[in-house]
């Protein structure tokens, strides 16, 4: 097992006679992570598991070999930005991170240092000064995430980072987290924006129920799932030729032709089958100019592990 | 899978000492607490009644001013345990008043503000702030009660002499401790109501509400009952029990001095396990 990596181990977490989280097994490692799952699954309490807020009833949990229940040497490699607000309606943005920050154990000066630069990478030095009340909800999110970032962790969990940022505020963001990440250091993101879970995440754990339905990469989890056949979006020029080639096969199990005559969506059960069957299709002279599968994303694990509503 | 460079450097800088940290807190929150003008005002009337304590003191040891008095006026002003008693009766209760101002605003802004998940996403457990708010009161009560008290003995030792210190030194210990306790159990109910309740005027009220609606019932079950027993239920009676033993003061008829501790123990302990079960960073289900 790698040292810097986030384990969990047969985790469970009731509350009274509600369950959190149950038998609960992950090896995340570092990268940007997702926890995808409907209200009520359990994203949250694994956030408040992993950064000691609560404790779980069986199991264990390490975070880069450092258990929860030590918080004084947990809480330095970790940062965590919650989906509620936090900021103390009287103190100013800056005064709330360095506040944060002097609670790490930096001294004054360092502190201070450290404020401006969380605040810089998250665009709100021009409102460094003004009271947290008065931000804006994007605002509001962003000093979370500034006051979460603000001590360099090594592990940051954010619960639901990108709500209420605007489109070139959330760019940026996702920006640092890609950064965060590069750099060995685990991103735990939970997020209802499958769209963007998709484009931002190294890995997902999908969880319903309390209970882990998937985790890994998209693609490897989606070739896990056997049940559903495959789906790509074959690029070509004469789409009805390749069609017809394509029904002959057993494996396919449905083709659909593009209005426009230039494209397919094949669905097929065999992805290795297919991917033969479309080098011999190029062979025999049909021009396929690209493949695309068309389910390897959150959204379509989303819908054949858990369905149901988002 | 992608390939990750470590590209970060774990802090090696100096990081300040475990109660540098705790104090991070009860200094911002005096800060703040001070920026209050109520509270400033009524921090300053609480000093009126030491200033005229010193002043009795003063005469009390001047013994050429009071000649000419009456002898019973004399006899009376002479600083003992009874003059203590007195004293630390009156800013014990500007001590209830002062907890029912400053302490709504300590917890509940927190809790409403979902801030308890931040504070322990630091190097910083459930005890450290439950401690650190109870310094912010304890703080506070100390400015209007055993600090003066003290002084006003230091006074009285400075101006009798040192033989006076050796028959009377108990009464400083009894000061410092009897007001200990008290600031102690003031401070919790004013942090249990702010952790319990929302509105400051209404957790504040609550705070008022405690000591008087303790203290009816306990008179009311001494009448209903034909009893003294009922007085343990009224902290304040208890306490001033507890003072009696402690400046060698005959006690007030009723339960004794054992039964009153134990009494005040049972009602710090219920209100710091309420305290306790409000100070959780989570929501939790029921």
């Amino acid at each position: 097992m790698n040292a810097a990596t986030v384990v969990f181990q047969d985790v469970s977490k009731f509350y009274g006679e509600v369950l959190g989280v149950n038998r609960v097994t992950l090896n995340i490692p570092p990268g940007i992570t997702s926890l995808v799952g409907p209200n009520g699954s359990g994203k949250t309490t694994l956030m408040n598991l992993m950064t000691g807020l609560i404790h779980p009833d069986r199991g264990s949990i390490s975070l880069r070999g450092i258990s929860p229940r030590d918080p004084e040497r947990l809480m330095r490699i970790t940062g965590y930005a919650t989906q509620y607000d936090s900021a103390p309606r009287w103190a100013t943005g800056f005064s709330f991170i360095t506040t944060g920050l002097l609670l790490f154990g930096f001294g004054r000066a360092e502190a201070e240092q450290r404020a401006w630069k969380a605040l810089e990478r998250l665009g709100l030095t021009e409102a460094a000064q003004r009271k947290v009340a008065a931000y804006s909800k994007g605002m509001r999110q962003r000093v979370r995430l500034a006051q979460a970032i603000a001590h360099e962790p090594e592990v940051l969990v954010l619960d639901e980072p990108l709500n209420g940022l605007d489109p070139l505020i959330r760019a940026e963001t996702i920006a640092l987290f890609r950064e965060w990440a590069a750099q060995d250091r685990h991103v735990i993101i939970s997020s209802h924006v499958l769209q963007e879970v998709d484009v931002i995440s190294d890995q997902v754990v999908l969880i319903a129920n309390g209970m882990i339905v998937a985790e890994g990469e998209i693609r490897n989890v989606r070739e896990e799932i056997h049940e559903r056949p495959s789906q790509f979006i074959v690029r070509c020029r004469d789409a009805s030729q390749v069609a017809s080639v394509l029904f002959n096969e057993d494996h396919i199990s449905e083709v659909r032709l593009n209005d426009d005559g230039s494209g397919l969506l094949v669905m097929t059960r065999n992805r290795e089958q297919f991917s033969r069957l479309l080098g011999r299709i190029a062979l025999n002279g049909h021009r396929i100019d690209g493949v695309i599968p068309a389910d390897e994303n959150v959204d379509a694990l989303y819908e054949y592990l858990i369905g149901g509503d988002r | 899978m992608a390939v990750y460079r470590r590209g970060y450097h774990r802090y090696q800088g100096p990081i300040v000492g475990h109660w540098a940290r705790f104090m991070v807190l009860p200094r911002f929150a005096w800060r703040r607490l001070f920026q209050q003008r109520l509270v400033v005002l009524l921090t300053v009337v609480a000093m009126i009644w030491p200033l005229l304590c010193a002043g009795f003191i003063y005469l009390a040891n001047h013994a050429d001013l009071l000649t000419g008095l009456d002898r019973e006026f004399r006899e009376f002003v002479s600083v003992n345990g009874r003059f203590f008693l007195i004293f630390m009766y009156v800013q014990g209760s500007f001590a209830i008043f002062l907890a029912a101002l400053t302490g709504p605003g300590l917890i509940a802004p927190d809790l409403a503000n979902n801030a308890l998940q931040l504070y322990f996403s630091r190097p910083l457990t459930r005890s450290d702030y439950a401690l650190a708010r109870l310094l912010v009161l304890f703080g506070m009560l100390s400015a209007i009660t055993w600090i003066p008290g003290l002084l006003l003995f230091g006074m009285q030792v400075g101006m009798s002499g040192g033989w006076w210190f050796l028959a009377n030194w108990t009464l400083g210990a009894g000061i410092v401790a009897g007001f200990a306790f008290w600031v102690l159990l003031v401070s919790l109910v004013a942090l249990t109501c702010s952790a319990w309740v929302k509105w400051r005027v209404v957790a504040g009220a609550l705070v008022l509400a405690f000591f008087s609606l303790l203290s009816g019932v306990s008179l009311m079950i001494n009448e209903v009952f034909r009893v003294t027993w009922g007085h343990v239920l009224n902290p304040a009676w208890a306490a001033n029990q507890l003072w009696c033993l402690m400046l060698g003061v005959g006690p007030v008829a009723g339960p004794g001095a054992v039964e009153c501790a134990l009494s005040l123990a049972v009602i710090i302990f219920v209100l710091a396990s309420l305290l306790a079960r409000r100070l959780r960073p989570v929501e939790v289900i029921s």
